[in-house]
């Protein structure tokens, strides 16, 4: 019994419009929060930037990557519920209204209208009837005729269906909100570095260390900038072939704004750079002057001629600390631990130096490598029926509100042939232009068909 | 020799004038110079339409070729013309022009920023690589014009409450409004009508960046400060549909909103950086 109440009440809640206002809020508040506070950094760096108390609190709360935090999540979830319910709740109501046809008009309940207008026609029924339609069919669409024995009675609406554009925008914030989910359970987002001349199957997931391994291969045959006169990049582009079970099967260009999708997976042009293939260097043995030159290979141990040591490129930079490139060479003694330094390439710098040899750069010769924003997600094209259902949904109910005219005539009591009229109208949006097109109408009807006789014209 | 600049800066000091004819107008209870601020308003807006079409010309002109709405000189002058634009076909379906006040100088001081400050690079510069694409258009056209439409309404808010608080005699200098309903009916519809603009903004930015940058929401500060301002607004929407809120609260919620368009238009770019930098670039 208990646990039935705590579900109505959790029902009831869910069901409240002041929860959709209050969620709403509550997400902007939150989203606020997020954009202050920069997203995405490591512990280390909210202990520089913060301190050492502040770290406890942005790390329960997620702060540094709010928008994929449990609680962040949970609230999508209250709304997306709170649609829901709501839809529950009311579609029923609204869609009873919708198919409901009124089978009579009281004329009573036409006088107590906030818009009305009462009037008797000089002209015989017949001809009134006739002009009293065609009158109104002219602004306010057809009449339809649910006449009495003795009187006429007739609605005239459009945009009947406007009340159900709510639903649309509704039922396309959870299609959106659904093709987010899929697309974050069933596809993938990372990246790849392809050097120039490689080809490469391995995807480096986003926000992970894990890996995820192609069917087919990407080889970079080609990267290139162009440049503007002023300096500013004009264009990065990557000459690419699709390699499957050893056969090229596809050959393209790839441009920023021009992705290329193949089996699924879209490829995009996001960065470039490059990497250190070898340098050519001169040591100098500080103590014996002795002068060595020779080729040292990126992250691989290279003999020095002549000693017991060994060299090898640990990194590289194409621009240090804006002092050009550098790189961090490692030298092991004898086979001891190695020491490292940076060794800037295009100058000889004092500070060029490691362990006992000084360091002169004469060639370092780069491979260019380009850089892939790797995507799947099959859960993109219920975003996209999402967003064209919104736009369908919000511009109607903007552009079509519901409007519904009532019109009842009969003959005048005193019976001298002329016959008393009673309109009245209500609309659900943009009431002062139906009100000011009501009166309009008012007015001309009761310059053509007769005199006024009361009736409240706000 | 007539340049886009020149049209520009004639434009700027137009709009200044159409903004003391209308408030000289509300000021001194004169229709007929309020009428002639319409009739500078409508002149002035032409004129910023052919600078703006000159401008696009020069771009191909010095080679660069594209439409001038790329960069935060470029879009503050949209952003003048659209509030314009939105501004006059509302009077001219209300035939209400005191409302004219608050979009003419909004219109202006637009105009100013772009022109007279420093931290704003009025020359025509090319395309980055990711701003080469149509949705470029799409998303900066619909963009301002919701925050047109936000700017409008946020005038007509501060009308609302100015009114509302001050019940002054008739020919006092608000006497020249429309009564209260009709303000806040307005200021309805322009709000729903910047709704529908900004969420096709959203859709198109989000749209694009799914074909730049490979996703369509990356939590990027100014995407999320377009949701942040379209969640305030879709509160305001429901509070008056729901909860039935009229007038003052929705003239608050309407002025808040505005304030969040602001944000999202310089805060995040001053203060905030992310994907959208370019935007500030000088």
């Amino acid at each position: 019994m208990q646990k039935k109440g705590l579900w109505q009440g959790i029902y009831q809640k869910l069901a409240s419009p002041k929860l959709t206002v209050v969620i709403f809020l509550v997400l902007a508040a939150a989203s606020v929060v997020g954009t202050l506070m920069p997203q995405g950094l490591s512990e280390a760096e909210i202990q520089r930037h913060y301190g050492q108390r502040a770290i406890w609190f942005i790390t329960t709360f997620g702060l540094n990557d709010l928008y994929h935090t449990g609680w962040f999540r949970l609230l999508l979830l209250i709304l997306s519920a709170n649609l829901v319910v709501c839809t529950i709740e009311r579609l029923p109501k609204t869609l009873k209204v919708f198919r409901r046809r009124e089978e009579q008009v009281d004329p009573e309940k036409l006088a107590k209208c906030s818009l009305n207008c009462q009037f008797t026609s000089n002209l015989p029924r017949d001809e009134t009837e006739a002009r009293l339609i065609s009158i109104i069919a002219e602004d306010f669409g057809t009449v339809q005729r649910i006449d009495g024995a003795d009187h006429l009675a007739g609605i005239a609406e459009k945009g009947r269906w406007s009340p159900l554009m709510v639903y649309v925008v509704h039922l396309s914030v959870l299609l959106v909100l659904c093709g987010a989910l899929v697309g974050s359970i069933f596809g993938f987002k990372g990246f790849m570095n392809i050097l120039e001349g490689e080809a490469v199957s391995e995807v480096t997931l986003e926000g992970s260390d894990r890996g995820l391994n192609l069917p087919f291969q990407v080889r970079c045959d080609k990267f290139d900038v162009s440049y503007y006169d002023n300096g500013m990049p004009r264009e990065f582009r990557s000459d690419l072939t699709l390699i499957r079970d050893g056969k090229e099967v596809l050959k393209r260009e790839l441009r920023v704004n021009d992705p290329l999708t193949y089996d699924g997976v879209t490829f995009y042009q996001s960065s470039y750079g490059a990497i250190l293939k070898d340098a050519e260097v001169e040591l100098t043995d500080r103590k014996s002057g002795a002068v060595r030159r020779l080729i040292v290979l990126f992250r691989e141990w290279v003999d020095i001629p002549g000693t017991r040591d060994r060299a090898q490129i640990l990194r590289f930079d194409e621009d240090f600390r804006q002092l050009g490139p550098a790189m961090v060479m490692l030298i092991s003694r004898d086979g001891k631990e190695p020491a490292g330094s940076w060794i800037l390439i295009d100058r000889d710098f004092h500070g060029n130096k490691v362990g006992n040899y000084k360091v002169r750069v004469l060639r370092a010769s780069r491979i260019p490598y380009t850089g892939l924003q790797v995507k799947q997600d099959p859960g993109v094209w219920l975003v996209w029926l999402g967003f064209a259902a919104m736009l369908v949904g919000i511009g109607l109910t903007y552009y079509v509100s519901h409007r519904k005219l009532w019109v009842w005539a009969e003959a005048d009591t005193p019976g001298k042939g002329g016959t008393k009229i009673i309109i009245a109208g209500r609309t659900n949006r943009n009431e002062i232009s139906f009100e000011k097109k009501f009166n309009r109408l008012c007015d001309r009807l009761q310059a053509e068909l007769g005199q006024e006789g009361g009736g409240s014209k706000p | 020799m007539i340049t886009s600049s020149i049209l520009l800066a004639i434009t700027t000091f137009a709009y200044l004038l159409c903004a003391l004819l209308y408030l000289s107008g509300v000021i001194f209870h004169r229709r007929t110079i309020m009428f002639w601020g319409s009739v500078t308003g409508a002149a002035t807006l032409a004129i910023q339409m052919a600078g703006i079409i000159l401008r696009w010309w020069e771009s191909y002109q010095i080679g660069y070729g594209h439409a001038p709405l790329s960069n935060l000189y470029e879009s503050l002058v949209f952003a003048a013309w659209a509030i314009m634009l939105i501004y006059l076909v509302m009077e001219y379906r209300t035939k209400q022009r005191a409302l004219g006040v608050f979009p003419s100088l909004f219109a202006f001081l637009a105009m100013a920023y772009a022109s007279f400050s420093t931290g704003v690079n009025s020359k025509i510069q090319p395309l980055l690589p990711a701003l080469k694409s149509n949705w470029l258009i799409a998303h900066v056209v619909t963009c301002f014009i919701g925050y047109a439409a936000f700017a409008v309404s946020f005038g007509i808010s501060i009308l609302y409450i100015a009114r509302q608080s001050r019940q002054e005699p008739s020919g006092g200098a608000l006497s020249l409004l429309p009564d209260l309903r009709q303000l806040d009916e307005l200021n309805y519809q322009m709000v729903l009508f910047g709704f529908l603009w900004l969420s096709l903004g959203i859709i198109t930015g989000s749209v694009w960046a799914d074909l730049a940058w490979g996703t369509y929401w990356s939590w990027d500060p100014k995407e999320t400060w377009s949701l942040i301002t379209w969640l305030i607004y879709a509160a305001l929407l429901h509070a008056r549909a729901v909860k039935g809120w009229r007038g003052n609260r929705v003239a608050w919620l309407s002025i808040i909103g505005f304030c969040c368009v602001l944000f999202t238009y310089f805060g995040v770019n001053f203060l905030l950086g992310g994907l959208h930098s370019y935007a500030n670039m000088k």
